[in-house]
């Protein structure tokens, strides 16, 4: 016997833009510090098995941690800005790890998780299509955050394919890890609901970032 | 739990079954329900289980799995009772047949009617007039009620010594262990990708449920295990859960149905620590008639 594994691919803008304002380093550090209560998460749901991969995309995109690794082992090395936005680079890799094989047939739903500051450079819908036509891609639980307000927030829209939901905003780092903080865990906690055939994908409601008092929006 | 068994006071065969459930890691409450019967004065068995949906948006899902065995268990002792009727007489098998192939329909109509009574007395989306006005608005556009909030798997069988029915509705397992010990999963659609699953909550589910007939033409009735899919999917392939099915037939030839029964309860728990489900598994085993007189079953258990 065995539990069932989750994958989590987290898709990170290193366009140059995120060296705005410490973008970059502020992403770096809320992933960081939300590791321990990913963990924790995962251990509160004995039925899954937590597995956290990484892509950055800049101009292109690779495999920032390529290894499907265990929660428990896994560490943040930071990504670096280095160029354009090309997204839709990011969504053929990961459309790419979607497909049955590498993917198994028995798994919980995938999670993508999106995080971008700005428009994408290239043909993004080709590489959203690319996730939509594997079977894992199509019943991806996925989770978007707008950094900034020069994010696509319509294309990020899209990509969540769920008419109903919106995708977080950052505009300051307390925002911004409260955002990947609740991407790292509640999705997680959400692994192992059934489905009812023909619905939307059941991608759960993200937090209200709401503004403290006394705090600027500095992106 | 307990083993029980049915005679049948005219027929060939003496039926024993096993029935056990188990509670998810993690959760209050199960929303799986079963139950498994001897009817038609111990000649047919009746068995089925029920899997809520169980997540927030399934929250009145109990009382969906509760009301889909109630509503099986009804309409599937009548068609037992013509099983009997007919019996062996492969004349009346196709007219058998077309009966199994509605009851599906009439079990969708009478859970219909129930969650949508429960429903007007309880709405699920709330009783405020906008919540309302919502709710229906949301209905228009589907075409049907939403009955989301009750939303349940159903699987089935109808088993006598003549003839096996089943019927299938959703994610869940139905393994026939023949007497050589070869298990057979008739109403398999294939791996199931995520907990994507067929309901009783969607408009006619009776459209989307399989259905398997088989004629027993000589030797004992194969073993029918009917299981939530918290049990399959607690297993590493599919092969592990078959193996399992499979060693259940053993052990309840060598060492007793009583010894079986057990045991169960131990191997369900296990089973929902790596699914994380609720888990349930009812039985059949048919034997040749030695002596036996005890009628007996499970009504609806959650």
């Amino acid at each position: 016997m065995a539990s069932r594994p989750v994958h989590f691919i987290w898709m990170l803008d290193c366009s140059g833009s995120m060296s705005v304002n410490g973008k970059i380093g502020q992403l770096n550090f809320a992933i960081r510090e939300a590791i321990p209560e990913m963990q924790q998460a995962a251990d509160s749901n004995p039925a899954a098995s937590l597995l956290v991969r990484a892509i950055s995309f800049a101009s292109g995109a690779s495999w920032h941690v390529g290894e499907p690794t265990p929660v428990n082992n896994f560490s943040w090395e930071d990504v670096h800005t280095y160029g354009g936005t090309d997204m839709g680079a990011a969504f053929k890799l990961a459309a790419g790890a979607l497909q049955t094989p590498p993917m198994p047939q028995r798994a919980l739903p995938p999670v993508l998780a999106l995080a971008s500051d700005g428009q994408p450079t290239d043909d993004w819908r080709a590489g959203l299509r690319a996730i939509d036509s594997t079977p894992w891609g199509k019943r991806a639980v996925r989770v978007a955050v707008a950094i900034g307000d020069d994010a696509d927030k319509s294309m990020l829209k899209e990509f969540l394919a769920n008419p109903e939901l919106e995708p977080l905003q950052a505009k300051n780092p307390r925002q911004l890890a409260a955002a990947i903080r609740w991407m790292s865990t509640a999705v997680v906690k959400d692994a192992s609901t059934p489905k009812v055939e023909d619905a939307k994908p059941a991608t759960p409601l993200g937090p209200p970032l709401t503004k403290v008092e006394g705090e600027a929006d500095i992106w | 739990m307990t083993a029980e068994q049915g005679t049948d006071r005219a027929g060939d065969v003496r039926w024993a079954l096993l029935t056990g459930g188990v509670k998810g890691v993690g959760k209050k409450y199960s929303q799986d329900c079963w139950a498994a019967k001897a009817t038609a004065d111990g000649r047919a068995v009746v068995l089925t289980v029920a899997d809520g949906h169980g997540s927030a948006a399934h929250f009145r899902s109990d009382l969906g799995a509760r009301w889909a065995v109630e509503e099986f268990t009804a309409c599937a002792e009548v068609f037992a009772h013509e099983a009997v009727r007919v019996g062996a007489d492969a004349a009346g098998w196709p007219e058998l047949r077309a009966e199994a192939r509605l009851l599906p329909q009439a079990v969708g109509h009478r859970w219909h009617r129930r969650a949508l009574f429960h429903d007007s007395n309880t709405p699920a989306r709330g009783a405020a007039p906008a919540q309302r006005a919502a709710a229906h608005r949301r209905a228009r556009g589907r075409g049907a009620p939403d009955l989301a909030a009750y939303g349940s798997t159903l699987l089935g069988a109808v088993l006598t010594e003549h003839t096996l029915l089943c019927w299938q509705l959703g994610d869940g397992d139905i393994v026939l262990v023949d007497d050589g010990g070869e298990p057979h999963t008739p109403l398999s659609s294939g791996p199931d990708l995520g907990d994507e699953t067929d309901s009783l909550c969607e408009p006619e589910p009776w459209r989307k449920t399989r259905t398997h007939w088989q004629p027993i033409t000589g030797g004992p009735p194969p073993a029918v295990l009917l299981s939530t899919d918290g049990l399959s999917k607690s297993f590493a392939d599919h092969q592990g859960f078959l193996d399992f099915a499979t060693g259940v037939r053993e052990r309840a030839a060598e060492q007793g149905l009583a010894a079986v029964q057990g045991q169960l309860a131990d191997w369900l728990a296990r089973a929902a620590k790596y699914s994380g489900d609720d888990t349930t598994l009812v039985g059949a085993f048919g034997a040749r008639r030695d002596t036996s007189d005890a009628t007996g079953g499970h009504e609806p258990h959650e």
